[in-house]
């Protein structure tokens, strides 16, 4: 299977990782430029215009989520996947409201960064287990704010279980099989839940973009 | 407790460079971009109005934060203190209140004038102790020796000196209770960072000290994880309960056990949690024993662990990538997965469905 050379820029404050994750990356992807703050990466991707940015949810001068906002705009060409050792729910939530396309964990191996680096160059989403793990939190229930699109705060019984299911650590392949379903309806199903992850008005959402200052 | 010291909003300082006397008409001045020169031009006329503007002088050298004081040239600070305190009389005169209090109040703060600034008006520190005591005395002498002759006024009197020694005491007082604020602040951020530099000494740096030393691979990586462990439950101690004692929180105290014994990795995720009774700690140890199971045999470096627990039904997936085996070709003397897991499951009424695929992987559902 070929697929096209995949131009990605690095954003992480240690040199160490930046220079880790660049000899793990496995075919197709090149790294074209790579920045350690807010302020170097922003012009940095807009002149570039790579395909993917793995993006650290930390920065230390206003974290990913800055980027994305002060990016997307004039490069709506350019997807974010977010790299991140972090555990709070809300930091990656915010990142993902702010455009990322998926988010996984900086113990990813390399060969499955490759994988997720190509899915998000593709526009689809990556979701690893963990944020699985967020989004059924933030799903949980049956606390929904009024004024909300009802369409977009309830997840449907497959989406659920498609989640459930990469939370346990299938594969989408081995989700496909599993449910009957083709890859391609993997995929759409876990863009569905992107979606609704970022245009959602759900009350413990808009909790958590509100004190990230997203809206 | 808040430890902030009193701060007006707006972020008005008073200012240390270019002051005359307290730096308040410079400091507002810059604040408001305008030149200090008119903003002491409007107090001044301010001042005519029954003395507002030496008033509302007085609260902003007592409210507002100073900032470090730039030496001022001597001649332009005793100007400064003069002009002020004739314009202290004539406001005093516009109040109305006649010499009798006039002169008493004006030598008074000539004393505290003396008192705070004698120093840097070039006063030895004797001078300016005798000097301010001096016009103290003076001013109370004088404001008793020309009130007690009246009647009315002497009513007066005490509420007066109550308030001059008010007038001259608030900004000091102010200032104490500012500075013992910076010095607590100070004192709690030494006291954060030698409880950083202990903690991080205690963990972090003993690991790479042993990581350095250590050639193996997979003990290396025991040790970071264990290592990430640690700072995550201290950096983010919410997800951490105090109480422990829940399903979620056994899961990952079996996981890091796991992790330590055999040197593979077990990620967990949760979403949701359920309070641990007798029925869930069986549950936590027959996964405990898929996991120990999946690291010692399956091959793979990771093990996924998904709690899923809501309600009406509390369930934890483990699996692995790794070997697989077929079930039904187990001997019967491997009694590790039947024992442990399947009649611990079923003597808390729940279940166990392990399902492998040879080549494939592993996974074992426990649910109640």
């Amino acid at each position: 299977m070929s697929r096209p050379l995949r131009r990605v820029v690095l954003v992480d404050d240690h040199d160490l990782f930046r220079a880790g994750v660049r000899s793990q990356l496995g075919a197709g992807v090149e790294v074209v430029g790579e920045a350690g703050s807010v302020a170097d990466a922003v012009p940095l991707i807009k002149e570039l215009d790579p395909d993917v940015v793995l993006l650290d949810v930390h920065l230390p001068d206003g974290g990913g989520q800055a980027v994305i906002v002060q990016v997307a705009p004039e490069r709506p060409g350019v997807h974010f996947l977010a790299l991140s050792v972090s555990d709070a729910a809300e930091d990656v939530i915010g990142v993902i409201r702010a455009g990322a396309r998926g988010y996984v964990t900086k113990t990813i191996s390399g060969e499955e960064l490759t994988e997720a680096i190509h899915r998000t160059a593709d526009g689809d989403a990556v979701f690893s287990p963990r944020l699985a793990g967020f989004v059924l939190d933030a799903f949980r229930g049956g606390e929904v704010t009024g004024s909300g699109d009802p369409e977009l705060d309830q997840l449907t019984a497959r989406e659920r279980e498609v989640l459930q299911l990469i939370a346990r650590g299938y594969r989408y392949k081995e989700i496909a099989a599993r449910l009957h379903l083709s890859s391609r309806t993997v995929e759409s199903h876990v863009s569905a839940v992107l979606r609704k992850l970022q245009l959602s008005s759900r009350h413990e959402l808009t909790r958590w973009a509100a004190e990230r200052r997203l809206i | 407790m808040s430890t902030t010291p009193l701060r007006l909003p707006l972020g008005v300082t008073r200012a240390g460079e270019g002051r005359v006397v307290a730096g308040v008409c410079a400091g507002l001045g810059a604040r408001g971009r305008t030149d200090a020169t008119f903003v002491r031009l409007v107090f001044v006329l301010l001042s005519f109005a029954a003395g507002a503007g030496i008033v509302a002088y007085l609260a902003l050298w007592a409210l507002l934060p100073g900032e470090p004081a730039a030496p001022v040239p001597r001649k332009r600070r005793v100007v400064g203190v003069v002009l002020l305190l004739v314009a202290a009389q004539i406001a005093l005169h516009g109040l109305g209140l006649g010499n009798s209090l006039v002169w008493p109040l004006l030598l008074a703060s000539l004393g505290y004038v003396v008192w705070t600034y004698g120093e840097e008006l070039g006063m030895r520190p004797r001078a300016r102790r005798v000097s301010a005591g001096a016009l103290t005395v003076f001013a109370l002498l004088g404001f008793v020796g020309t009130n007690t002759r009246g009647t009315a006024s002497t009513l007066l009197a005490p509420g007066a000196i109550a308030i001059a020694i008010l007038i001259v005491l608030l900004p000091w007082a102010l200032r104490l209770v500012r500075e013992r604020d910076a010095e607590r602040d100070a004192r709690v951020r030494v006291e954060e960072r030698a409880d950083l530099a202990a903690r991080v000494h205690d963990s972090v740096l003993q690991t790479l000290a042993l990581i350095q030393r250590e050639a193996d691979p997979r003990r290396i990586q025991t040790l970071a994880r264990r290592q990430e462990r640690e700072l995550r439950a201290w950096i983010y101690p919410e997800r951490e309960p105090a109480a422990a004692g829940t399903l979620a929180d056994a899961i990952e105290t079996a996981a890091a056990e796991i992790e330590e014994l055999h040197g593979v990795r077990v990620e967990v995720v949760r979403t949701g949690d359920a309070p641990a009774d007798e029925r869930v700690r069986e549950l936590v140890l027959a996964a405990r024993e898929a996991m120990a199971n999946a690291a010692k045999h399956s091959g793979a470096e990771e093990v996924s662990v998904f709690v899923d627990a809501s309600p009406e039904r509390v369930a934890v997936f483990v699996r692995d990538r790794g070997a697989g085996f077929d079930p039904e070709a187990v001997p019967a003397d491997r009694r590790g997965i039947a024992h442990s897991i399947r009649e611990r499951m079923e003597r808390v009424d729940g279940t166990a469905t392990i399902s492998s695929t040879p080549g494939a992987g592993t996974e074992v559902e426990l649910s109640l």
